[in-house]
């Protein structure tokens, strides 16, 4: 009896439109909050950052990461309980269709919330960079079966050298039995059932081999990459590739992002200090230090983004709902005076 | 060209808050109409604007903050003529020049080099995006300036100020209708490009929180006939937080919109 009359109490608080319009304003305001500290970052961090007392209220509750930790989230859910509630009490009471259209609309927040929800718990992703011509399996990253190859990738510049797309060939082979090819671009990802793959970035490798000794290891290097020869020393290389190198008066420089004149520009460090440096181009051997290096070849990788998320259809079909029921909540509001409040 | 408009348009604007100043003082005969004039020539000079910087870009402007800022202030002007209508009040007049004027001249702080669209932004999901976005901060905006003559010198107006007050609901259903549209373009677009529908990215969450203030507005007037004053001062303080999610989060919460 005691559970029943403080259920109802519960239900009448969640549905008031007081206790609704505290919700929006709490969460709007904690929201904002999160903007102005720097998300995602570690404990000491804010240690470092903000003085004792304010990295301990960011920490202890959570702040560094706010829109995942349990707070949040529970705010989040009474929003949805209050929606609910409400929309409940007022599901008897159907008689227009304004009153329809603003169920709808309140559903479908909840719809969109719930599909949120889900993605936390069940979506995931990885990023990879994958050479032209390289072959990865998916499982190694967490999704289904299937082979990923990039046949080819593109970029394509306007006059002034700024990209105007980038693009990779893409072949998805066994995946949920089926093949797909498809050149993916920014804006045009590849869509296999809730599997989705994005063009994120590109640079470029670079491949050499190290002649000091007669086991002529291969050293592959992306673009501005350290590798370290020797760890108790600190002995490493740093490659920089020049696609268009060019040794002019206004000192070394790449003059296109074409590979019209392949160099690599390659920097020997000890203990952080440049020991000796060379630029040579494709095929060149050089001895660099007590080092033999030659540079055999390049090319471009892709960087893709790899998604699985199924909440995101519940999302966009609440997305749908919502302007559907605004649209038919406020026609009236503009067309249909009496129809108005 | 695009320059000496742009100075046009200035000089439009800077005649409509002194001739409306005039109106203030001295009431004349005619004064409400000199104001539409000067405001449908200030609108005329902006839609050249826009004309002459298509021309030469070769694209709608639609894809950096001098475009957007730019867009959004000649919005402002349209809408302001569709709103003035039957309301006769130089302040009205005043808060809606000087609202372009501000935002003008924040354009200018910005560079208005053309620039051809970056990959993420080729998209098409960019115009809806942009479109509704003008429409709502628009009608945030007129809500705002309607707002200030409500809360001040109201009764200079013609309209009665329980008319005042069904404008700025109107015009906050609009917004907030397009509001969501902004919203929801924004995130499908946001899963097409960087393959992710939310991210609290600060624009992203401001955009959020003014979409619950305005949603606060809607609820209080329906449920507590918050009507008058304090919910002209919702649609002030709402719309505070609209040219913070505007300028202020680019200046000091920079994220992956840190381009608009
Ligand atoms: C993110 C959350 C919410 C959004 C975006 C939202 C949106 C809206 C909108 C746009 C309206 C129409 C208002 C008008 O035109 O006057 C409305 C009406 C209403 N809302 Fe909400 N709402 C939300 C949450 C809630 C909650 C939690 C409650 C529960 C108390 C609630 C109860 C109502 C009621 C009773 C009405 C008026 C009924 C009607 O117009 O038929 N809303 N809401």
């Amino acid at each position: 009896m005691m559970i029943n009359k403080w259920l109802k109490q519960l239900t009448q608080t969640l549905a008031s439109m007081q206790t609704a319009i505290y919700l929006l304003l709490i969460v709007g305001v904690v929201s904002a909050l999160g903007t102005f500290i720097p998300q995602g970052q570690t404990p000491t961090f804010y240690m470092q950052h903000y003085g004792e007392i304010t990295s301990l209220i960011i920490n202890g509750l959570g702040l560094g990461t706010l829109y995942h930790v349990w707070w949040f989230q529970l705010l989040i859910i009474l929003l949805c309980l209050s929606i609910l509630t409400c929309a409940y009490q007022r599901l008897r009471r159907v008689k227009k269709i304004t009153v329809l259209a603003s169920l709808l609309m309140h559903l479908a927040v909840v719809f969109i919330l719930i599909g949120a929800l889900w993605s936390l718990g069940y979506s995931h992703s990885s990023f990879i960079e994958i050479a032209r011509g390289q072959t990865v399996s998916l499982n190694n990253y967490g999704f289904e079966n299937g082979r990923l190859t990039l046949n080819d990738f593109k970029i394509d510049y306007y006059p002034d050298f700024q990209p105007r797309q980038y693009s990779s060939d893409l072949s998805l082979i066994n995946y949920k039995g089926k093949n797909i090819e498809q050149s993916i671009s920014v804006n045009h990802p590849l869509k296999a059932g809730s599997l989705k793959i994005y063009q994120s970035t590109w640079g470029w490798v670079m491949q050499l081999t190290n002649l000091t000794d007669t086991t002529g290891t291969i050293i592959s290097l992306k673009d501005k990459d350290y590798f370290l020869f020797d760890e108790k020393e600190q002995i490493k290389v740093q490659a920089i590739f020049l696609p268009d190198f060019e040794d002019s008066e206004s000192g070394i420089h790449s003059k296109s992002p074409l590979p019209n004149h392949p160099h690599v520009w390659l920097t020997l460090l000890q203990q952080g200090k440049i020991v000796d440096m060379a630029i040579i181009p494709v095929g060149d051997e050089v001895h660099l230090g007590s080092y033999h290096l030659r540079f055999d070849i390049f090319f471009p990788y892709s960087g893709l983004q790899i998604k699985q998320d199924s909440g995101v259809y519940m999302v966009f079909a609440g997305f749908i709902i919502l302007l559907a029921g605004l649209g038919m909540r406020y026609w009236f509001v503009f067309m249909d005076k009496k129809g108005a409040n | 060209m695009e320059n000496t408009l742009l100075n046009i348009l200035f000089v439009l604007l800077l005649l409509v808050v002194t001739a409306n100043l005039i109106r203030l003082w001295k009431p004349f005969g005619r004064s409400s109409f000199i104001s539409s004039v000067l405001l449908i020539m200030a609108v005329i000079a902006f839609i050249a604007l826009i004309v002459v910087r298509t021309t030469i870009g070769g694209r709608i402007p639609f894809a950096n903050s001098y475009e957007f800022t730019l867009l959004f202030a000649g919005g402002i002007l349209i809408f302001a003529i569709f709103v003035r209508r039957g309301l006769v009040s130089p302040l009205f007049d005043i808060s809606v020049a000087l609202l372009a004027i501000l935002l003008l001249s924040v354009a200018s702080t910005f560079s208005s080099e053309i620039r051809p669209l970056m990959p993420a932004l080729q998209s098409g999901w960019l115009y809806a995006h942009v479109a509704t976005a003008v429409v709502a901060y628009g009608s945030f905006a007129l809500a705002a300036c309607l707002g200030i003559i409500y809360l001040g010198r109201a009764q200079e107006t013609d309209l009665s100020l329980s008319a005042v007050d069904e404008r700025i609901y109107k015009l906050v259903v609009l917004g907030f209708t397009f509001l969501t549209i902004v919203i929801i373009t924004g995130a499908v677009w946001a899963e097409e490009v960087w393959g992710s529908w939310w991210t609290w990215d600060p624009k992203e969450t401001w955009s959020l929180v003014t979409w619950l203030v305005y949603a606060a507005y809607l609820h209080s007037r329906h449920s507590y006939d918050w009507k008058g004053r304090k919910s002209a001062w919702m649609v002030v303080i709402g719309f505070a937080i609209v040219m913070f999610t505007l300028f202020g989060v680019s200046v000091l919460l920079p994220g992956l919109h840190s381009y608009v």
